[in-house]
């Protein structure tokens, strides 16, 4: 640490601080925002805050592709519906190419009948094309059950991380970066699930969990840019090492998000379909998360006055060449 | 520089290796990427057992290994999952029904006396149970030309005044009424003589003269004696003996006068049934797997087709090959020099990634895929941290050379904080998620894993070996955008 720090002595170009109001401002609207999406789920038919899927309801989704040469040959939904279970629901997709029905979880001797019958009344079907899947109610609710102990394990066990390798201070601003985040991204997909009827399944958990995972990377960042600046220039306020940080390691961040961004909109554009909203759900998070890390902590850390804390930092990990 | 030429001979070699590596050995793709079914099975406590303990849950899988080897599906494979469930892979199975039958049923075979001075009760039952049957068949169009039972079933259902539920059509009612009857066959038999525990193997054949198939069972010696006592005192009565599969009479004989004295002897019988091929096989295998310890429920079916699974293959490969062409083209405009570097270097992670997958083996599906396109732009990123470093060090006016190192050492400490905490995500998801997104989990640890790595080590030992040329020697290929002068 005997190199030059002239990156640390020059005059930050931009000062996070200046837009203080505005940042948190913004950031109050779109917790509002999300808190409502999540509410108004609850009380709307949905009965739960984001619109849960086949993965945690339980049930049966069976979907088959028809055979279209030339031209899909019309069928009676009346006729399909005798032939299925009394609630079924049925969907039809691609402009009638695809059929997908959902009922209660069936097994799987029901569901071939349901395949059968479904040839016979659309039919022909492309058998090969054909998917089945079933989750069992008991086996939903444990997914769901384990998937939010996987959530609270793994934020904090972040957290813990953080608070050993910097100050508790910063890992419980990393915990409530985290958890906006979180609030954020379901409270997009609540707004998705009541407008557009998108439904959350173990995928989107998962999604949550690597944006955790993946978003604090980006305060880390700023983190260590902090303590490595107190070591050079331990007299400056607060606010000071606060937006010199952020202006230092602004352009990092924003290329390290857009190198992220990059192959999710492939998987966006060309995943194809079960992985469409899993990629929408890493798209919106890890733009929510490089936010929470620029736009959210920078601006609330002077608020908490005092001085930052700072480890010494010979107990990093260095890169010995 | 002969520690730098010893860090690009091991990349070299590891290149070579994987290249090797992926070759000899094929990635094994999931089912959601090859087509199959994709069963999970639920051990359900029954009786004194209320907790599934681990040598329980070996005992059912292995007897449902033993049925899925008697399936006949190539590459099948029985795992468990958590501390009571069972998930059975079937590649290639486009309809899971028949495995699911044949997995799904306890198969506890028993054999038991008829109750004595029950003889008529039976006869007027057996007549019932026949008649149902065949008008069942006949519904349900299995049967077209059959015998006109409806006037003798419906004299004798109306001679034993049984009530159907109301509201159901006439299938459904006959399917009550048959359920009934034989649960009360069943109710005139003793307890069991005893069970399929003492068969040590089954068989089938057709039957002589007719459609129907029937199955063969060799017990062991004591089921031998067992058999042969229990033959020996029902002999030339009227009593019947009956076989039950699972609480069902599956087939009731009567024992003839010749085998009063010693019983059936040999050790051996046979199930005639009305059994179909396919019925004759399906038992055959479940009694030859044995009995479930425990009864099973199948609470997952997940079964993907074999086209809809190459059109997963398709689509993942062309999001991962633009993924990563858009991170190289992204890396190279802002960074030129080292922006190629860190491409050569994404190269080398993607190729050791593959190996590694083919090695441990990963089984590759849909979100493990996703995992492996998200881990390329994160492995970017420390990449990128190392250069912003560099470009800092330069403008600090340092030499080209101090300055990459400098980039490598200063970044490392963020650098391996963000690559902890998403694989601490990583573990929670891997410890307390279950297959899919274990998958995932699994796949983005490698990749992070890797990506220290290959952005520490491979970035660094390229970066070094361009230095080595003057021509490239140049600040301003490492600055790239030229904002500070």
């Amino acid at each position: 640490m005997t190199s030059s720090s002239g990156a640390l002595l020059r005059e930050p170009s931009f000062r996070i601080n200046k837009y203080r109001r505005f940042c948190l401002v913004l950031t109050i609207v779109f917790l509002i925002l999300s808190v409502l999406g999540l509410l108004l789920s609850w009380l709307s038919p949905i009965h739960a805050p984001l619109k849960p899927g086949l993965d945690f309801t339980g049930g049966t989704a069976i979907q088959v592709e028809r055979i279209c040469s030339p031209s899909c040959a019309s069928f009676s939904m009346e006729e399909l519906r005798k032939t299925l279970p009394a609630n079924a629901v049925v969907q039809t997709l691609d402009a009638g190419k695809a059929i997908s029905v959902r009922t209660v979880a069936l097994s799987p001797a029901k569901s071939g009948e349901i395949v059968e019958s479904l040839n016979r009344v659309l039919g022909p079907i492309q058998a090969s094309d054909t998917q089945i899947n079933t989750i069992g109610p008991l086996l939903g609710s444990q997914l769901l059950r384990s998937s939010l102990l996987a959530l609270i394990v793994s934020l904090a066990g972040i957290a813990i991380y953080i608070s050993l390798r910097y100050a508790r201070l910063y890992a419980a601003m990393a915990l409530m970066c985290l958890i906006h985040d979180v609030i954020l991204t379901s409270g997009i997909f609540a707004w998705l699930g009541l407008l557009a009827g998108v439904e959350v399944d173990s995928l989107f958990v998962v999604a949550l969990l690597t944006i955790a995972g993946y978003s604090v990377n980006d305060t880390v960042v700023i983190f260590d840019r902090i303590r490595e600046q107190q070591q050079v220039l331990p007299d400056l306020t607060v606010e000071d090492q606060v937006d010199r940080a952020v202006a230092g390691t602004l352009k990092r961040s924003f290329y390290t998000i857009t190198s992220t961004i990059l192959p999710i909109i492939a998987l966006i554009f060309f995943g194809g379909d079960s992985l469409y909203w899993f990629a929408v759900a890493l798209l919106t998070g890890v733009l929510i998360g490089g936010w929470s890390s620029i736009g959210l902590i920078p601006p609330l850390l002077p608020l908490l006055g005092g001085k930052l804390p700072s480890k010494s930092s010979t107990d990093n990990p260095e890169l010995v060449a | 520089m002969t520690k730098s030429q010893g860090w690009l001979a091991l990349i070299l070699a590891l290149a070579i290796g994987s290249v090797l590596v992926l070759r000899s050995l094929p990635l094994s793709l999931g089912l959601d990427l090859r087509g199959g079914s994709q069963l999970t099975l639920l051990i359900k406590p029954a009786g004194a057992i209320k907790k599934i303990e681990p040598n329980k849950l070996e005992a059912v899988k292995d007897v449902l290994e033993r049925r899925v080897n008697g399936l006949g599906v190539s590459e099948a494979t029985v795992t468990s999952s958590g501390e009571d469930k069972i998930v059975v892979q079937l590649p290639g199975v486009q309809d899971p029904r028949k495995a699911a039958e044949v997995l799904g049923t306890t198969a506890m075979l028993e054999f038991r006396a008829q109750k004595p001075d029950t003889e008529q009760e039976m006869t007027g039952l057996m007549k019932l149970k026949r008649l149902l049957v065949a008008k069942l068949d006949q519904l349900v169009g299995r049967d077209k030309k059959g015998p006109d039972v409806d006037k003798s079933l419906n004299e004798l259902l109306k001679s034993l005044n049984l009530n159907s539920p109301e509201g159901a059509s006439e299938q459904q009612q006959l399917e009550a009424i048959l359920t009934d009857t034989n649960r009360r066959i069943v109710s005139l038999f003793e307890a069991p003589a005893f069970t399929g525990t003492h068969l040590i193997d089954a068989g089938r054949q057709q039957q002589p003269n007719s459609q129907a198939w029937e199955v063969t069972l060799r017990f062991d010696r004591i089921g031998g004696d067992e058999f042969a006592a229990l033959t020996k005192s029902i002999a030339g009565t009227n009593r019947l003996l009956g076989i039950m599969l699972d609480g069902n009479s599956i087939s009731e004989a009567s024992v003839g006068p010749q085998f009063a004295t010693a019983g059936i002897t040999g050790g051996s019988a046979s199930i005639t049934g009305q059994f179909t091929a396919e019925q004759a096989r399906n038992l055959e295998v479940q009694l030859r797997g044995g009995a479930l310890p425990l009864p099973v429920e199948i609470i997952e079916n997940r079964s993907v087709g074999p086209t809809l699974g190459a059109e997963n293959v398709r689509n993942s490969l062309v999001a991962a090959v633009l993924g990563i062409a858009l991170v190289g083209f992204f890396m190279i405009v802002i960074y030129r020099v080292p922006g190629f570097v860190a491409v050569l270097a994404l190269c080398l992670y993607a190729l050791f990634n593959l190996a590694i997958y083919a090695l441990i083996p990963v089984t590759l599906t849909l979100p493990g895929i996703a995992g492996f396109i998200l881990s390329v732009g994160m492995a970017v990123d420390a990449n990128i941290l190392i250069f912003e470093r560099t470009k800092e060090e330069l403008q600090d006016g340092n030499s080209l050379f101090r300055s990459v190192e400098a980039g490598f050492s200063r970044a490392f400490s963020s650098i391996f904080d963000g690559h902890l905490t998403t694989l601490i995500s990583c573990a929670a998801l891997g410890w307390l998620g279950t297959g899919l997104v274990r998958g995932f989990a699994i796949t983005l640890a490698v990749g992070v894993l890797l990506s220290l790595f290959t952005a520490l080590t491979c970035s660094r030992t390229l970066l070094r070996l361009v230095l080595s040329y003057p021509a490239l020697r140049k600040p301003e290929f490492f600055l790239g955008s030229p904002s500070h002068p």
